[in-house]
């Protein structure tokens, strides 16, 4: 039950990001870290890591 | 905004690709399937969640390969890759399973007690995914693991691990670690449930010895060792003894701890009837004052800085340019569990072990581990068991 709700929390926080990723509208850099940001919860939530 | 399309677009593409690049190796690894040959002896092939229902339709699930003697007599269970990065455990109980006839008395082999460690990596170590054994027919390829189990059968780690039913604090990574986790319970966390099926396993058995076989850095005190408890103590140094003697390698005796919790040699006597023995073979590997970790390292044990450090009298076990080969580990590893089932044999006629076909330390060394594994493309139909 535990592990179901951090998921829910990975997909969340991966949301937050991409919709980030989405609004930036000035800095470049941020826009690279949204990315670095996203790398693990994809890779979790797609249970490859 | 708009003049940042293809920036992002190019990061999107960046993104992707990382994660392609990085994760589709990790996958392929979690997912590839390591085929175990049944030999001769092997009587029946079962899964670990039949002694604990919690397991089932899990990574953490695994095979209990069982050798039921043609007379009855005493049992015992030898468990491989509680720890998936020491492999000679591993690479031991495979070695009884595809040659090994019980005569008296059955045999329960775990090959991957951790099968959720089997399917993890330790990417900062750069650890390899995969290493291949040379064979009298080709390469054998395995997986290569990391101390515990996967996060992605267990997870999330709390912040410290509160050992099940003694209440003593470990470190958070040991609810991963199944020599931490015994005795488990049914209903906690998975890698409890892996302790407790191997529990249930020796209680509903009548298991009389167990024998958890596990790698130690050259550089930790407890290396090349018997670790037993009070029970098992008479046997390991009888065994201990007689290898030295008669096969001419050191393997001294430990005493397990008793304030020390949820180790297998000290849980498994603590719990049930059966008499725990776990053996330490050195694996340079694992030390952390190395070269890269490679797959010839891993395979030959040798390292030139080990060697500086052995020169310095600052390791545990004797070290020169030989190294530490796998030969070596696995041969001690066979010999020794061979000679606590024949003193637990001789202190307990009426319950004998005896086991026939499994190479010793010397046939080993001289022959090496890969010649005494069989090839799964010439076996029958049917004795091949995926794991």
């Amino acid at each position: 039950m535990i592990m179901i709700a951090y998921y829910v929390i990975t997909a969340f926080l991966l949301i937050l990001a991409a919709w980030n990723f989405i609004l930036e509208k000035e800095r470049r850099q941020d826009l690279v870290l949204y990315v670095l940001v996203m790398i693990p919860l994809i890779l979790r939530l797609l249970r490859w890591k | 905004m708009k003049k940042d399309i293809p920036f992002r677009s190019v990061l999107v593409a960046v993104l992707l690709g990382l994660v392609l690049w990085g994760g589709l190796p990790l996958y392929r690894h979690r997912h590839c399937g390591v085929p175990i040959i049944k030999g001769p002896g092997v009587t029946d092939v079962r899964k670990l969640s039949e002694y604990s229902p919690g397991l089932a339709g899990t990574m953490a699930d695994s095979a209990v390969y069982v050798l039921e003697g043609r007379e009855p007599g005493g049992k015992a269970l030898l468990m491989g890759n509680t720890h998936s990065n020491e492999p000679e455990g591993m690479l031991s109980a495979l070695i009884v399973i595809e040659n090994g006839v019980v005569e008296k008395g059955t045999l329960y082999v775990i090959p991957f007690f951790n099968a959720s460690g089997s399917r993890n990596t330790r990417a900062g170590d750069g650890y390899p995914l995969y290493f291949d054994v040379t064979t009298d027919w080709g390469a054998r390829r395995f997986r290569y693991g990391n101390r515990d189990a996967s996060p992605l059968d267990q997870w999330p780690d709390p912040d410290v691990y509160i050992h099940y039913p003694d209440r003593q604090l470990l470190s958070y990574i040991d609810v991963r670690n199944t020599n931490r986790t015994w005795p488990g319970r049914a209903d906690g966390p998975l890698m409890e449930r892996v302790t407790f099926g191997a529990m249930e396993l020796m209680r509903k058995e009548g298991i009389d010895v167990a024998v958890d076989v596990h790698g130690a850095e050259t550089m930790f005190p407890v290396t090349n060792c018997i670790v037993a408890p009070e029970k098992s103590v008479r046997i390991a140094t009888l065994a201990s003894l007689t290898v030295k003697a008669m096969e001419g390698f050191d393997n001294h005796v430990e005493t397990s701890p008793a304030g020390f919790r949820g180790l297998s040699h000290r849980e498994i006597g603590d719990h049930s009837g059966t008499m725990p023995f776990l053996l330490e073979a050195p694996i340079p590997f694992l030390d952390q004052p190395t070269g890269p970790k490679t797959v010839k390292f891993l395979l030959d044990g040798k390292d030139p800085f080990l060697l500086s450090l052995s020169k310095k009298k600052k390791l545990f076990v004797p070290y020169d340019e030989g190294g530490w080969p796998l030969e070596k580990r696995v041969g001690q590893n066979l010999s020794v569990t061979l000679e606590i089932f024949r003193q637990f044999t001789k202190k307990t006629a009426a319950r004998p072990i005896v086991v026939r076909g499994v190479p010793r330390y010397a046939d080993v060394v001289k022959a090496g581990v890969g010649h005494f594994l069989a090839d799964p493309s010439k076996a029958a139909p049917g004795a091949v068991v995926v794991n």
